[in-house]
Order: C-alpha cells, then structure tokens, then sequence
C-alpha cells in the first residue's frame, strides 16, 4: 500500500513527472536559444543559463499596478503551470504512459489551450494599456491557430478509431508512422503548434516594438517566471505530443527489436523529440513577425480549409 | 468603440532614441497622434557660439551619433568657403571616403533596426554583424568607431598608408558580397514584404509639402541628390547612380537604401583608386573674416543643412544646423493616422529618424 503510494508520487513528482519535466524545459530552452544564437551568428548562453533565468526572476520582487486584480494576477499563473503539467501526465514519453485512458488526447488538448485563456485573463486584470493591447491580440491569435490545430490533431484519432493517445502510437508502430499517412495534419499541428507557443512569425500578442512585452508586461518576479515556466513546459508537451502522435513515439521501426529495448525506445523518443524542437528553432530564425489581420486571413483562409481537407480524407478512407 | 491613448515612448522598446508619440487607439486602429519633442536637446547651437572655430568641429561630431562626420564635414566646408581656403585634393577624397562609408554604416543599421521592429531578428543580427566590418575600418582608419574625428578646418587629420588602403579594399570586398546578400533578402523574403508593402505609403505631394528629403523622397520618385546636384568633397571627381523607387513604402525606402549602399561601395572603391598623392591639410587661422554662408552636404537620411555667420571673430556669431529628420517627423504625423497599431514601428522605421540630430 505505501509502496504504492511512493510509486505514484515518483511518477508524479520525478519520472516522468514534475522533475523530469523542468529538466527538459530548461534543456530545450537552451538547445532552442543555442540553435537560433548559432544561426544568428551569435554565440549563444551557457548551458546553465535557463536555470540561472529561472532561480533569478523567482528571487525578484513582484510587482503590479495599484489597479491589478491582485488574487488573480497570482492564481493565473499557477493555474496554468499546473494545466500544462497535468497535461503532460497523459502523454506517453518514450514508450512510457503514466495515466491513460480512452479520450485522454481530448483532455490533453483542453489542458494544452487552457494557458491561452489565463494568458488573455492575466493582460485584462493587469490594466495596462499594453497588456490589454497584446490580452485582445492574443485571443485573437487562439482562434486563428486552434481550430486548425484540433482538427489536426483530431485526424490521427479518427484514423486509429480511437481517442488514447497511447493507443494512437501503438497502432502506429504496427502499421506506419502517421506523419506518412497525413503529412498535410502534420504540417498543420507544427504550424498551429507555433502559434500556440506565440513563437516567431506569430508572436504577435507580445510584439515587443509593438505593445512591450503583451499581456505580461506589468508582470514581474515569482509570477513572471511561473509564466515562463509555462510556456517552456507546455514547449515540452506540445513537442512530446507530435511525436507521439505523428512520428510514431519511442518506434525506431526494425531497430526497435534491438537488444536494451528500453533504452532504445529513449533513444528514439528523444531523438524526435530534438528533430522537432530544431525545427521549430528554425522556424523562428527564417521569419519576420505577421499582423495578427494576416494571421487570422492565414488561419481562416489557408489552415482552416486545409484542416478539414485532412478529415474529410482521413474519413473517406476510414469509410471505405 | 472606445478610444484608448497608447504611448510610445519616451521609453519604448520600438525607440532607440527618447521621443513621444501619444496614439489614439480605436482597438487595433491608430486614429491620430500627439508628437513631443526635445528630450536629447543640449543646446548645441547656442554653446556653438562660445566655442572658438576649432573646438567647435569636435562639438558638432557630437551632434549625431551615426552621421557624426556629415556634420563635421558640413561644418568645415562652410568654414573654409569663409576663409577661402583651397582643401587639398588628397583631403577631399578623405572626406568623402568617410562620407561613404558612414553612409554604409548607417543604412545597415536602419535595416537591423526595421528588421527589428517587424520581429525579424536574424536579419537583425546579421545586418548588424555586417556593420561591423565598415566599424572597423572607420576604426582603423581613424581611431574611432563612432565619433571619427576625422575633419579639422582645412583638411583632414588621417593619412592612410598603402597598407591600410589595402585591407579597406579587402573589407569592402567582403562587405559587397554581404549587401548582395542582404539585398536578396529585402527583394524576395515575402513575411518582410508582407510587412512592409503598402505600408506608410506616402506620395510626392505629401513629400514635397513637408520638405522630406533623402531616401524617404527618393523612393517615392524623386529624383534628387546633394552629392550630385551640388557636389561638395570630391563627388564631382566621382561618378554614381541616384537611387530611386516608385513605390513610397517602406519597402521601397528599404530598396533604395540598399541599393544605396551598393552605390557607396562601389564610391569607396573608387577613391581608393583614384586617391591622390600629397597633403591632407592647408593651415587655417584662427579668426574667420566676417560673413555668412551656407554649407550643404547629403547625409545618410537627406541634405544637411549649415547656416554659418561670422563677426571676424575666433567665434561664430551664429551657427544653425538644419537636418533632415524634422521635416521627416512632420510628415509621420500624416503617416500614424487611420493605420494598424503593428504598423506603427514600421511606418516609424521608413523615415529613419535620428532624434539627436532634431533635437541637438
């Protein structure tokens, strides 16, 4: 029974869980500002940096304008560290599946978009005119890129006939890895998945020569690093997420029935995993930032229709 | 919808020079715009007038810090017409040397500072990593990456030998091959031309009401150059193309720059080559007969404008600079009206503003 109980909590707070997390956010930090500085022609930080930034910003003083909602100014980052964090207790790493359950993919997305929300919410109730600015930009941009992204995300399932994303990767390591059966969902993800993280070009909601730093602009310490924290977590899931659901998880195909099946589904997995990150460093270097009226046409116009395009043909097969 | 008041600046992440701008907001849509000004003035004009002549060039270096050798040149020339004093060839080519290659300086770093401002960060770097390379060659030149102290009235203070001549050649070589680069970019990269296109659109008429000059009236069409029109230093020894656009947005003003800065080397090429042998200074007194004159040059951002009168004194009796960037601002206050809010740092961007040198 104890044992029990201790094995849970190290799954939660360890492996795969809290600790593990934060190492993987501050590392794909680092690979992530390291890539870009490289392509930059710049050097880049040490490896240490991200925790540096962290251990700094929770040591400094937090403050907020006379007219903050003081409460939830303080409860919105909290609450949307822990949706991030709940949400990736339900996504398989590396093989590995602490909580599953058929439609967890559904409550992860749910989770996944909640900081959005919070995100809009913390620009409102802090009152500036900047963070109400980049608050209203940054709804926007959640309508533009969410809709693609789920129906995106929707077509594995559909395809699988199932809505567990674990059962999603095993069927792909039985038959092919998804990414080959719906390259065009694939792309959409990545895209709307770069829209989520409010990475270059659609960085709009905290455009810095635009509206300073968006809604977190009268942020600061404790609160503005658990907001960091967020985006860099919910990095992590959103990265873990694809590769479980397009690039067939910790499957490494005929390499897979190698001896130390363990650690090559580690391997595996983290390899993914970096190929996904670089490519969503690169992605940031080869841009210029969009107008949130041309990230609206793009998603409404071009992702949108290419979305439903992908259902309709994954659901056409799955008739027939 | 109701109307919020956004300031931009004095502080602001989109400046990198103290000034207001107080936007009225209708959601994402910029309605109108309130301007203040003077928050870098030092009264430069006045302390002009108790400074000898020679101090003076070092005080008005200090009036910019980008175009610092245009106004010591602007300066020097208007003197030297008071004290009809003939500039050795050698020290012309000099000056327009430095003329050129802070030209180059300057328009590599506008386009890091638009490529900022529209959140494209590598161009960014990259424009900037270029610039170093004319830093240091104005550095090995003269000592001095920013403020070159190059001009003294009568000549110029720098005698280049054969060697450095050399590795400037070296150094712009590789700087054409990354302009080249550069100009690719701003052509053909479609995010930065999505941003930028149709943007702060301005019209001839517009340009010509606010007396706008420089690239900003180059690239809706007009057709003119001091360097050419007037030629000052050396230019009428040179010979160069005026770069003009058609399209009087921000990219075009973009295109012109670069190009321009194509035209600068291929400027500084040929001074190194034609380069005469001699001085590079004649002896000038200490007191200026008395008189007026003025003294234009063509800056990076448009003409630059030196009103100089002396009372037969070691001291001007009235010194006024005129530069391009207020009339530049007095157009944006027809430019930041009925545009998107994300098109402010762009529109602000295209004209180019240097607030040292309005405010002085």
């Amino acid at each position: 029974m104890l044992s029990d109980i201790l094995y849970v909590l190290i799954r939660l707070l360890v492996l795969p869980g809290f600790t593990f997390l934060l190492a993987c956010a501050l590392l794909f930090q680092w690979i992530d500002r390291r890539t870009i500085a490289r392509l930059q022609a710049r050097v880049g930080p040490p490896w240490y940096q991200p925790l540096a930034d962290l251990v700094k910003l929770l040591t400094k003083e937090s403050i907020l304008p006379a007219e903050a909602d003081l409460p939830i100014c303080t409860a919105l980052p909290l609450v949307s560290l822990a949706a991030v964090l709940t949400a990736a207790v339900y996504v398989p790493v590396g093989g590995h599946t602490t909580y599953s359950f058929e439609g967890d993919l559904i409550v992860v997305l749910f989770l996944l978009s909640l900081p959005a929300l919070f995100y809009f919410l913390a620009g409102w109730v802090s009152v500036g005119v900047y963070s109400v600015v980049g608050g209203s930009r940054s709804l926007l941009q959640y309508f533009s890129y969410e809709v693609p992204f789920l129906m995106a995300l929707s077509a594995p399932a559909i395809l699988t006939g199932s809505w567990s994303i674990s059962r999603i990767v095993g069927q792909q390591a039985t038959a092919t890895w998804t990414v080959f059966v719906q390259p065009l969902g694939f792309l959409l993800a990545l895209v709307g998945l770069i829209g989520k993280l409010k990475r270059v070009p659609f960085d709009i909601p905290k455009a810095k020569s635009e509206v300073v730093g968006g809604p977190l602009t009268e942020f600061s310490g404790r609160k503005l690093a658990l907001w960091h924290l967020t985006v860099d977590i919910q990095t992590v899931v959103g990265v873990f997420l694809l590769v479980n659901m397009f690039l067939g998880g910790s499957d490494l195909g005929p390499l897979s029935s190698l001896p130390l099946a363990g650690l090559m589904d580690a391997l595996g997995f983290g390899l993914k995993a970096l190929v996904m990150l670089l490519t969503l460093s690169v992605t940031s270097v080869l841009y210029a930032r969009l107008r949130i009226d041309q990230l609206a046409d793009l998603g409404w116009r071009v992702l949108a229709p290419l979305g439903m395009l992908q259902l309709a043909v994954t659901m056409l097969i799955g008739a027939v | 919808m109701t109307r919020v008041t956004i300031p931009i600046g004095p502080q602001h992440p989109l400046l990198k020079e103290p000034l207001s701008f107080m936007l009225t907001a209708e959601g994402e849509r910029v309605v109108d715009s309130v301007l203040r000004l003077g928050y870098v003035h030092r009264g430069i004009e006045r302390l002009a007038e108790e400074r000898s002549w020679v101090q003076n060039v070092h005080l008005l270096e200090r009036v910019c810090g980008i175009c610092s050798h245009i106004h010591t040149t602007t300066y020097c020339q208007g003197v030297e017409a008071l004290l009809e004093l003939e500039v050795p060839p050698r020290a012309q080519m000099i000056r327009t040397l430095m003329c050129e290659l802070e030209r180059i300086h300057s328009h590599l770093l506008w386009l890091g500072v638009l490529a900022e401002n529209v959140g494209f960060t590598t161009i960014f770097m990259y424009s900037w990593r270029d610039r170093e390379m004319v830093l240091d060659i104005m550095e090995d030149l003269s000592g001095g990456r920013i403020a070159h102290a190059v001009n003294i009235i009568g000549g110029v203070r720098i005698d280049p030998d054969a060697e450095q001549l050399d590795s400037i050649r070296r150094g712009l070589d590789k700087l054409q091959q990354q302009v080249d680069t550069l100009l690719d970019v701003v052509q053909h990269e479609r995010s930065l031309r999505v941003r930028t296109q149709h943007v702060g659109r301005t019209t001839k008429e517009l340009v010509r009401r606010h007396c706008v000059v420089g690239p900003v009236a180059r690239a809706v069409g007009i057709d003119e150059d001091i360097r050419r029109d007037a030629p000052y230093a050396a230019y009428d020894r040179l010979s160069f193309k005026v770069i003009t656009e058609s399209g009087g947005d921000v990219w075009a003003t973009a295109l012109v720059r670069v190009r321009e800065t194509s035209e600068s080397l291929s400027l500084c090429h040929q001074i190194l080559d034609q380069l005469d042998p001699g001085d590079v200074a004649t002896r000038a007194g200490r007191r200026v007969p008395a008189g007026e004159v003025v003294s234009r040059a063509e800056a990076p951002r448009g003409e630059v404008i030196y009103y100089i009168r002396s009372a037969g004194t070691d001291k001007p009796a009235r010194l006024k600079i005129r530069t391009p960037t207020l009339p530049a601002l007095s157009l944006l206050g027809e430019q930041l009206r009925d545009i998107k809010l994300a098109d402010v740092p762009v529109v602000l961007s295209g004209v180019d503003l240097c607030i040292a040198c309005a405010d002085r």
